[in-house]
């Protein structure tokens, strides 16, 4: 049974510090811009690489970025001419998307466009749902995730998720974050097991308010802490990736702060995949966004390009709220 | 990738996760589907379960759809016939007598050949005898022709039921009899037919006799009553209930008491039924009226439950929209949410009835314990019901009604499947989805 | 007779409607103004008004005529009459009914009792007779009083569709407060026999007596009761059986439960679940005929085989009893009730199983467990507190069957816990003591009402704590 747990970076094109940046004209125009009315525009202004923030009149309601330099990662994940197709019915039109590692991408788009859709592929949560099909190719670390030897049981100890609504078993604390390590056979006695909880919720930033308490209900905090505590529950399998699904629209603002904070520091480890209906979110989290609509993907880029200067009149349109 | 791949790949931490995460891998693996079979186990056995009862019942019962019949030519002796009262005549010995003749047996002073050989007929050929002595006098003197239907034991010979090889003290019939079935066999006497009694007479001690009608007419006319009186006020009930009461801690007590209703024993409300109708009401014991009473209060609390959830369905917006127009509440339930549950009341009012139909219990504690002959004509006289004759023949001695037990019970389950599947038709035809 | 009473009644409110309404729109013609209700409330009100009394006063006859004819009956019959015993006399009344309405009697009676029975037959039909008429007259002046109140009463004015409407509220409260009159019958016509009944026998004695055999001297000149009411053993015979059921019927409901909402296509769910919706059908004197002639013998064969095949071994004493088992052992209704119940329990636990939120499963899914894992480590203990009351509400339900036992149990009551062993139970023991020779009155007939009152009690302890363990689960998730 084979499956990619490789590190080795498949595609680390020479001279980029980025996963994307400007278009490399070598490279077939798969890229963003799917349905094109500029396939041939010409590339863009090599300065884009130092982000600054643009104040220009039309783009004023765009949000504001600021995004230092990153150290972004090599491409994590790689999906080509992804299609989900529920029944009959047609979700996501050949989605071909890039995800590097050790970054923060954002899914943004109008409610409806399959942003989550396309996050449940990446770690074939898809395949719970009954009648749901997905074709196309998902690379992860150079083998396909969908391919007939990978096992999603394992693949899902690679890649784990976060959901919108917080979602806590009805056990303990202790018990919710020590799940994930018991099933898949991590450790082999309980120190370790004591170790692997403690390292997850210092990590989630929630061990000093639970540490005291880790017997009692996880269902009895508060929703910020129920979802860090969700995150640390995804964080103790050690996954490569880990897909947030809304994870802040049901928080109030301050938890949602706190959240956020946690996902900065948490992409200096993992890759972090987060699909957000609010662009201030993504402006201020993520440091690669990719756009989707109607189940395709527009556009996707560098986080302060698609909020300053977007390529396609829709992103534009969306990001200035013309629509959503 | 391959192994050789994955081996060379990255930081050691990383191998050991990996090789720690495939090594539990087979055994989840096999747990898995360890516990999918239990699953299938699990259905198997019910399904089979359920084959097995129904294929066990149609085994023993499908022997009571026919049954054999004796021809016999019986010289009408102006001797032994009495003209003014033919019933009186002992047409049976009087038939044993000349079969005896006719096979040329010869038989004692006691007469025991030819009381051995009358068993073999049933009592129906006095009957038919007279019948016939009755409509023509004329006949007495000649020979006619009688069929009349063998006797319980003689048919459960011909069905094999009784057999020579068991030891001559435990069967009913003697080597003598078996031997004297046999020759009336052989020489063409004895017709299988269909065993149109079973649906056309009423009980009899008598299991070549015994038929089902009575018990079906006294249990329709039991569901009558049930339904007149448990669908209505079921219905009333519920709208009261979902429509009309305030929430308050009454009504919460009231919801809570119906529930608990729907869970007592069968039996407790038999003896409510003992207590109430027949002890202090003192209607007539045994009677349809009192069964249907009984079965009305048992079928209530289902009734109002279904008939709720139905009213619950009805999305609020309807009964806004009416109100808003100007309707009254009363309007508005009986002239819009009403309608527009009625499939699901009446989905959930047919399933109750057919559950009615199968109890037994409290039937017998209002005495349909004993034994009634005859069709019934109204709802206050003793009658039986279809359950309570399961129990009856069960309990009974002769073999024979083994056979018409299990039958009884195949047309109780068709009344049964008849109504559930009406139901269910009637949901899918008129069931709205919001 | 109350078919005909019951169509006069309908006709006259028929009548009523029609006159009402007729007469509504007259009199606002008459008077040039604008009703307040249309004419056909106030048909309504007008039928309303003739037909509820005359009704009222045919139910009120239904429910008292039968005990006052009965008393009439009984207060004026000949003396030797009244030297039978109370069973006796009772039947002997009960068949003068059937006399006078002139059906079979349904026993026979010995010499001077059978011109009675004509006599008293005669008595019978006259008293039920006037009791019907004045039923009729007494109905019809109802109704009649109600018209002349209703047309009275009908003017434009009137808000004949309120007063309507008050009429249909009253009805509908009428009818859900016959839902709570009959626990409250039932409440009460179990205490009120069972007193009777504690009145002979003491509570303790009934309650934790171990001997039960209830016979009781037959004539009423033998003073003293020589029967025992110790119902432990019917108690012990009704656990036995309940347990043995709960094994066959919590594991196979439960795992076909998890497999239907769990791991069923879409096809095999249409396709099972009408067949477990069709074993749930099966009236339980179906199950008990295939346990009284088809499981019990093969049981009882089985084990008596391998009886014979052990005398004579090591094992020999366990041999002998093994070969003498009966075909009414425990363990064959217990089996037959869990084949019963597993539908019951399957299908309440598919409901329960199904609330549990859909984000559990997909939380531990995501994680990388695998379906068992995640029924077993997350829906499981989620589902437990409303599992464990569909598990109370399937006992409470093996408690009170009573066909199966009826006809595949034992009437000898035993104190054991032996599978084996042939045993009673409490709704056995309700059913022989009500149907067998019985004399009203007599401890021996009361002893059912104090065995149902125990019965009931039980039962409804166990349905209200299943029920509220599984409304407070539900409450959690909703």
């Amino acid at each position: 049974m084979k499956f990619p747990f490789s590190h080795t970076p498949a595609k680390a094109p020479d001279g980029r510090e980025g996963g994307e940046g400007p278009i490399d004209p070598t490279e077939a125009p798969k890229m963003g811009g799917q349905v094109l009315t500029g396939a041939g525009e010409p590339p863009r202004d090599e300065s884009m690489l130092t982000p600054t923030v643009k104040e220009e009149g039309a783009h004023s309601k765009a949000p504001t970025v600021t995004a230092p330099n990153f150290p972004a990662g090599p491409t994590k994940i790689a999906a080509r001419e992804v299609s989900v197709f529920y029944g009959d019915k047609q979700a996501l039109f050949d989605v071909s998307l890039d995800i590097p590692d050790k970054t923060v991408t954002a899914f943004i788009g109008p409610s409806g466009c399959g942003k989550s859709t396309f996050l449940r592929t990446m770690n074939r949560m898809n395949d719970t749902i009954p009648g749901c099909k997905v074709t196309g190719r998902i690379e992860m670390d150079g083998g396909d995730i969908n391919a007939r030897a990978i096992d999603p049981v394992l693949l899902r100890a690679q890649v784990g998720m976060v959901f919108q609504k917080p979602n806590p078993f009805p056990k303990t604390i202790y018990e919710n974050v020590a799940y994930g390590p018991r099933i898949h056979g991590l450790t082999s006695n309980k120190g370790e097991l004591d170790g692997i909880v403690e390292a997850s919720l210092k990590r989630a930033g929630l061990w000093d308010e639970v540490a005291d308490r880790l017997h009692s209900a996880g269902t009895g905090l508060s929703g910020g802490q129920q979802q860090r505590l969700v995150i640390a529950r995804a964080i103790a399998v050690n996954p490569e990736v880990i897909l947030m699904d809304e994870p802040c629209s049901a928080l109030d603002p301050i938890a949602t702060a706190k959240i956020e904070e946690l996902i900065d520091e948490l992409r200096e480890r993992f890759c972090i995949v987060i699909v957000t209906h609010s662009m201030a979110q993504a402006a201020r989290v993520s440091q690669r966004t990719a756009f989707f609509h109607m189940g395709r993907l527009v556009e996707h880029g560098n986080t302060e390009e698609i909020f300053t200067n977007p390529r396609e009149r829709r992103t534009l349109d969306y990001i200035t709220g013309r629509f959503g | 990738m391959t192994d050789a791949t994955l081996s060379k790949a990255g930081v050691g931490a990383d191998t050991a996760r990996v090789s720690k995460l495939q090594a539990g891998i087979k055994k989840r693996h096999a747990r898995e589907r360890r516990f999918k079979l239990y699953g299938v186990l699990a259905v198997s056995v019910a399904i089979g379960f359920l084959l097995l009862l129904l294929g066990r019942i149609i085994e023993q019962g499908h022997t009571a759809f026919y049954a054999h019949e004796i021809t016999l030519p019986v010289y009408m002796d102006p001797a032994r016939i009495d003209r003014t009262y033919p019933q009186g005549t002992n047409f049976q010995l009087m038939t044993a007598e000349q079969e005896l003749k006719r096979l040329g047996i010869q038989d004692d002073d006691k007469g025991t050949k030819a009381t051995a050989m009358r068993s073999l007929f049933s009592s129906e050929l006095k009957f038919r005898a007279a019948a016939i002595v009755r409509d023509n006098p004329a006949v007495i003197g000649q020979t006619v022709t009688i069929a009349a239907p063998a006797s319980d034991e003689a048919d459960l010979y011909y069905k094999g039921e009784i057999s020579k090889a068991t030891p001559a003290d435990q069967r009913r019939l003697s080597d003598e009899q078996i031997a004297w079935l046999d020759r009336m066999k052989s020489s063409g006497a004895v017709r299988t037919h269909f065993n149109g009694a079973l649906f056309t007479n009423g009980d009899s001690t008598e299991p070549e006799l015994a038929g089902v009608l009575g018990a079906v007419v006294g249990s329709a006319l039991m569901l009558l009553v049930t339904a007149l009186i448990a669908i209505p006020i079921g219905i009333g009930a519920a709208v009261y209930l979902e429509e009309f009461s305030p929430r308050n801690r009454i009504s919460d007590l009231i919801e809570v008491n119906i529930n608990n209703l729907a869970a007592v024993p069968s039996i407790v409300y038999g003896l409510l039924g003992v207590a109430l109708f027949i002890n202090w009401m003192h209607l007539p014991r045994s009677s349809p009226l009192v069964g249907g009473l009984v079965l009305a209060l048992m079928a209530l609390p289902t009734i109002i439950i279904a008939t709720r959830s139905s009213l619950k369905a009805v999305p609020p917006s309807i009964r806004e929209a009416a109100l808003a127009m100007g309707a009254s509440r009363t309007q508005t339930v009986f002239q819009h949410v009403l309608p527009l549950a009625m499939p699901g009341v009446m989905t959930g009012a047919i399933i109750s009835m057919a559950h009615a139909l199968g109890e037994t219990a409290p039937l017998l504690l209002i005495g349909m314990v004993s034994f009634v002959p005859g069709i019934p004509h109204s709802a206050v006289e003793p009658t039986g019901a279809l359950p309570s004759l399961v129990y009856i023949w069960e309990n009974a001695s002769e073999r024979a009604f083994h056979e018409r037990t299990a039958a009884a019970i195949l047309v109780l389950l068709a009344f049964m499947i008849v109504m559930n599947a009406a139901a269910i038709l009637l949901r899918r035809r008129f069931e709205r989805r919001w | 007779m109350i078919w005909f009473f019951l169509l006069v009644v309908v006709a006259l409110s028929a009548l009523a409607f029609f006159g009402g309404r007729g007469l509504a729109a007259r009199r606002a013609a008459a008077k040039g103004v604008r009703a307040h209700s249309r004419p056909t409330q106030h048909g309504l009100y007008a039928l309303i008004w003739v037909g509820a009394p005359s009704l009222l006063v045919l139910i009120l006859a239904g429910i008292f005529s039968g005990g006052i004819a009965h008393h009439a009956l009984v207060a004026g019959a000949s003396p030797e009459v009244e030297q039978l015993e109370p069973f006796r006399r009772e039947a002997f009344f009960q068949d003068a009914y059937l006399v006078g309405a002139g059906q079979p009697a349904q026993q026979i009676w010995p010499a001077p009792l059978t011109e009675q029975l004509t006599v008293q037959g005669r008595r019978s039909a006259e008293i039920r007779t006037v009791l019907n008429v004045g039923t009729g007259i007494a109905a019809l002046i109802a109704a009649i009083l109600g018209g002349l109140y209703v047309f009275l009463r009908i003017r434009p004015d009137l808000r004949a569709r309120n007063r309507v409407e008050d009429w249909i509220g009253a009805l509908l409260f009428a009818c859900s407060a016959v839902a709570v009159l009959t626990t409250i019958g039932i409440v009460f016509s179990l205490l009120w026999d069972s007193l009777r009944f504690f009145q002979s026998v003491p509570v303790a004695e009934f309650l934790f007596g171990t001997k039960w055999s209830p016979q009781i001297a037959i004539r009423a000149d033998q003073v003293g009761s020589s029967g025992a009411f110790g119902a432990v053993p019917l108690f012990a015979g009704t656990f036995l059986i309940m347990i043995i059921a709960m094994c066959v019927a919590a594991p196979v409901g439960l795992f076909s439960a998890i497999y239907l909402s769990e791991y069923a296509s879409r096809t095999s769910r249409a396709v099972v679940k009408p067949i477990l919706e069709i074993l749930a059908g099966v009236p339980t004197v179906v199950y008990g005929f295939f346990a009284a002639l088809t499981v019990g013998p093969a049981l009882r064969v089985f084990f008596n085989s391998i009886g014979d095949l052990l005398i004579g071994g090591p094992l020999n004493d366990v041999g002998l009893y093994l070969s003498l088992v009966q075909n009414q052992m425990a363990l064959v209704a217990g089996a037959v009730m869990g084949i019963m119940l597993i539908p019951f329990v399957s299908s309440l636990s598919d409901d329960i199983i199904n609330s549990v939120p859909q984000s559990l499963r997909d939380g531990s899914y995501a994680m990388g467990a695998t379906r068992s894992e995640t029924v077993k480590k997350v829906l499981l203990p989620a589902a437990l507190p409303g599992i464990a009351g569909a598990l109370l509400l399937a006992m409470s339900r093996a408690i009170g069957e009573t066909m199966i036992v009826t006809m595949a149990a034992g009437l000898a009551a035993k104190l054991t816990l032996n599978p084996l062993d042939t045993v009673t139970t409490v709704t056995v023991q309700i059913v022989t003591l009500l149907t067998g020779d019985q004399e009203f009155n007599s401890p021996k007939t009361l002893a059912a009402f104090g065995l149902g009152l125990t019965l009931f009690l039980v039962t409804l302890v166990l349905n209200i704590v299943a029920q509220r363990i599984v409304q407070a689960y539900r409450e959690q998730y909703d």
